[in-house]
C-alpha cells in the first residue's frame, strides 16, 4: 500500500514538472532542442536521469546476484561510454548545430537518402529500447502492487507519452533531472540504512568463502504458482504443501506448483539454467575458466560500452541542448560524477540479495533483488518504506529513460521522416509522432509479456556501437569519410551485430549456457567484433572511393571554437 | 519558412576565410585529436590493466579490507572517481588548445606563434 503511494507521487510529481515546462515550450526549438539554453548541471542531471534505466536500477544488482562481481564491471562499462563521448563526440557534435542524427548525417556527408537511412535506424533503436522499458514497468508495477501488468505500461506509457507531446525536450529535461535524484535517493538511502541495521554484511562464507547460499534463519517460504524446474547443488529435502521432496547433489528435479518450504540452512536449489557458485567463485570479478567472469568476456563487454554509448540516439540528443561546445564538455564531465554517485550503490544490493533473498535463485527472478531486499531484511514498517522507496525510484527509471527514447523518436519522425512545412506543422507532428512512437512499443510489450525480451537491449546497443559509433567518429574527425563509406559501414557494422545475435539466439534459445566459451561471449556481445568490422569498413571504402569536397565547411562548423564565426578566420 | 538553422555554414562566408585561418584550424584540429587519442590511451592503460592484474594475481582476493575481497572494491569503486578526473584534466587541456587558437586568429596581424 505505500508503495502505491510513493509510485503514485512520484508520478504525480513527474506530471507536475511536465505541466510545468509546457508553458516554455511553444517553439520548434523548444520541443526538438530546449532552445540549447540547458545550463551544465542541469543538462547532466537530466542525461544521468536518462541514463539511468531499469537495467541499471535493477538490473546490475540482478545480474551480480546470479552471475556473480563480473556483473560489477557493466556500470563501469556503462561510465566510460560518457568519457568516450567527451573526448570525441560531445563538443563538435554540439558546435555544428544539428538537431537529431540525421541532421548530422546529412551535413556531413549530404543526400536526402543518407537522412532517412539514418533516420530509420534511429527509429528502429529507439523502439527496439522502449519495448523493454515498459514491459519492465509493467512487471514492476504487478510485483509491487499486485495490480495486472497492463496498468504499469498504461500508467508510464500515458504519463511519459503527454508529458513529451506537451513540453517536448524543455519539460521534459526538468522531469528527466528531477527523475535522476530521485533514482539516486531510492537507491543510495536504503542501501546505506540496511548496511546499518544490519550492521555491515551478514554471513560472509556464502558471499566470499566455501559456501552456496542457504535458506536463512527460519527457512524460506516460496509461492509456486506453477511447476519449476530446479537443480540442487548438494543433496537436500524440501517439502511442497508439506509433502517431501529429496533431491541428490546435482540432481535436476520438478516441484509441484503449491507451497513451497527450504528449512533453514538447506542449500537453496536454484532454478534450471542457473549456476549455483560458492563466495570464493562467485566474488571474482574476473577468473579464469568460462562464463561471464573470463578475461575475454570482460574485455569485450568493456568495449561495447565504451564504444557503444556514443551510438544511443536519445543520448546524443540530449547533447544538442547545451548552450555551446565548451557547456556539452562541462556537461559531461558532471554527468561522470553523477553516474558515479548512482553506481557505486547496485552492487551492495547484490552481495546482500544473494545472503538475504537466495529463494530468488530458486525462482530465477533476481532482477527483483533491489525490489525485494528492504522488506527482507528489515521485516516491518521501516523495510516497507524502503520497499516503497527503491519501487517508486524503479518506476523513475523506467520513466525518465522512456521519455528520453520518446523525445528522440518524435523528433526524428517530424523532423527528418515527415518534415512539417510550417512551424505550427512541425510543432503539431511531433506532437503526433510522440503519442504514435508509445502506442506501438505500448502494444508490443504487451504482446511480449511471456518473450524474454532482454536480447532487445543487446540488439540495439549492439546496432548503436556498430552503426552510430563509426559514423561519429570519422564523421567528426577524419575528412576523407565519403557517402559511400560511410553507408557500406553502417551496412556492414548492422549486419554483424544483427546477424551475431540471430546466430546466438538460435544456438541457444533459452540462453541458458550464455556465455559458456569464447565463441559465446562474442554472439552475447557482438560490438567487440562488429564495431571495428564497422570502422575497417568505413575506412577502407573511403579511400577507394574520390575524396569528398567542400569538407571544410562541415569542418569549420564541427572544430571552430565557440564564438568565433568564420567570419574570424578573415 | 523553411527548415529552422540550416546546419552547414554558408559557402560564400567560408570562401573568405583565408588559407591561413583554415591551416590553424586544422592544427587545432589535429592538436584537439592527438590530446584526446592520448587521454584514451592513459585511460586506456589505466581501466585495461584491471582485469589483467585481477586475472594474474588470484591472491588479491585473500586480502579484505572492511571483510570485502580486495578484487571487488578495485571493480566497484576507484573507477568512478579516475573516470572524474580524466573528464576534468581533459575538459581543461581542450579549453586551453581552443584559447590559444582564439588568441591566435583574433589578434590581427600577431600571428607569429
Amino acid at each position: 500500500m505505500i508503495a502505491v503511494v510513493a509510485i503514485t507521487a512520484v508520478t504525480l510529481g513527474a506530471l507536475g514538472l511536465g505541466a510545468y515546462g509546457v508553458r516554455f515550450a511553444r517553439t520548434t526549438s523548444d520541443l526538438f532542442v530546449a532552445s540549447r539554453t540547458v545550463t551544465p548541471w542541469f543538462n547532466a542531471a537530466a542525461i544521468s536521469g536518462e541514463y539511468l534505466s531499469a537495467a541499471s536500477f535493477l538490473g546490475i544488482a540482478g545480474l551480480e546476484m546470479k552471475l556473480g562481481a563480473s556483473a560489477l564491471w557493466l556500470p563501469v562499462g556503462f561510465t566510460a561510454g560518457y568519457l568516450a563521448l567527451l573526448l570525441f563526440v560531445a563538443a563538435p557534435l554540439r558546435r555544428l548545430g544539428s538537431y537529431t542524427i540525421p541532421d548530422f548525417a546529412e551535413a556531413r556527408l549530404g543526400g536526402r537518402p543518407v537522412r532517412l537511412a539514418t533516420a530509420v535506424l534511429v527509429l528502429a533503436i529507439g523502439g527496439l529500447y522502449l519495448v523493454p522499458q515498459l514491459k519492465g514497468a509493467g512487471l514492476t508495477v504487478r510485483e509491487v502492487t499486485g495490480a495486472p501488468y497492463w496498468v504499469g505500461i498504461v500508467v508510464v506509457g500515458l504519463v511519459v507519452a503527454l508529458n513529451v507531446a506537451s513540453g517536448g525536450m524543455r519539460g521534459i529535461t526538468y522531469v528527466q533531472a528531477y527523475q535522476y535524484w530521485v533514482k539516486t535517493f531510492a537507491i543510495v538511502l536504503p542501501a546505506c540504512i540496511l548496511l546499518i541495521v544490519l550492521g555491515g554484511l551478514p554471513e560472509r562464507a556464502a558471499l566470499f568463502g566455501r559456501e552456496l547460499p542457504a535458506a536463512p534463519e527460519g527457512g524460506a517460504r516460496i509461492e509456486l504458482a506453477q511447476p519449476a524446474r530446479v537443480t540442487f547443488p548438494r543433496a537436500a529435502t524440501v517439502t511442497v504443501d508439506g509433502v517431501a521432496v529429496h533431491g541428490q547433489a546435482g540432481e535436476t528435479v520438478t516441484l509441484p506448483a503449491g507451497d513451497l518450504f527450504v528449512p533453514e540452512g538447506t542449500t537453496m536449489p536454484v532454478a534450471e539454467g542457473v549456476r549455483a557458485q560458492e563466495g570464493r567463485e562467485w566474488s571474482r570479478p574476473v577468473a579464469s575458466g568460462g562464463g561471464t567472469a573470463s578475461p575475454l568476456f570482460v574485455y569485450s563487454l568493456l568495449v561495447a560500452t565504451f564504444l557503444g554509448t556514443m551510438g544511443l540516439p536519445h543520448i546524443l540528443a540530449r547533447f544538442y541542448t547545451n548552450p555551446d561546445g565548451v557547456a556539452a564538455r562541462q556537461t559531461t564531465v558532471r554527468v561522470l560524477g553523477l553516474l558515479g554517485i548512482f553506481y557505486l550503490f547496485p552492487a551492495v544490493y547484490g552481495l546482500l540479495g544473494r545472503v538475504l533473498v537466495p529463494e530468488l535463485y530458486l525462482t530465477g527472478e533476481t532482477d527483483s533483488v533491489v525490489l525485494r531486499l528492504p522488506e527482507a531484511a528489515w521485516p516491518g514498517l521501516g523495510g516497507e518504506l524502503l520497499g516503497a522507496l527503491v519501487a517508486a525510484g524503479a518506476v523513475a527509471a523506467f520513466m525518465s529513460t522512456a521519455s528520453g527514447l520518446l523525445v528522440s523518436i518524435a523528433g526524428t519522425s517530424a523532423y527528418d521522416v515527415w518534415p512539417g512545412r510550417s512551424v505550427r506543422g512541425r510543432v503539431n507532428r511531433f506532437r503526433v509522432a510522440a503519442v504514435a512512437g508509445m502506442a506501438a512499443p505500448a502494444a508490443l510489450a504487451f504482446v511480449a509479456r511471456g518473450l524474454d525480451i532482454s536480447v532487445l537491449v543487446g540488439w540495439a546497443f549492439a546496432l548503436a556501437a556498430s552503426t552510430f559509433c563509426p559514423l561519429l567518429l570519422l564523421g567528426i574527425w577524419w575528412t576523407r569519410l565519403t557517402l559511400a563509406g560511410a553507408a557500406a559501414g553502417m551496412v556492414a557494422g548492422a549486419a554483424a551485430a544483427t546477424g551475431a545475435i540471430v546466430v546466438g539466439l538460435a544456438s541457444d534459445p533459452d540462453g541458458a549456457s550464455f556465455a559458456e566459451g569464447p565463441v559465446d561471449a562474442l554472439l552475447a556481445q557482438p560490438a567487440a567484433v562488429s564495431v571495428p568490422l564497422a570502422f575497417a569498413v568505413m575506412v577502407a571504402v573511403s579511400l577507394r572511393t574520390r575524396r569528398p569536397r567542400e569538407m571544410q565547411a562541415a569542418m569549420l562548423a564541427l572544430h571552430l571554437p565557440d564564438g568565433l564565426g568564420p567570419s574570424a578566420l578573415r | 519558412m523553411s527548415r529552422p538553422r540550416p546546419p552547414r555554414t554558408p559557402r560564400d562566408e567560408l570562401a573568405e576565410a583565408t588559407p591561413h585561418g583554415v591551416l590553424y584550424l586544422r592544427r587545432l584540429r589535429h592538436a584537439q585529436l592527438t590530446l584526446s587519442v592520448l587521454a584514451v590511451v592513459a585511460f586506456g592503460g589505466m581501466l585495461g590493466a584491471l582485469p589483467l592484474a585481477l586475472y594474474l594475481l588470484p591472491g588479491l582476493a585473500d586480502v579484505r579490507p572492511l571483510g570485502v575481497p580486495l578484487p571487488v572494491w578495485l571493480v566497484a569503486v576507484p573507477p568512478f572517481p579516475i573516470f572524474v578526473c580524466f573528464g576534468i584534466a581533459y575538459e581543461r587541456r581542450a579549453r586551453g588548445l581552443e584559447r590559444s587558437f582564439r588568441e591566435i586568429v583574433g589578434g590581427d596581424d600577431d600571428l607569429g606563434a
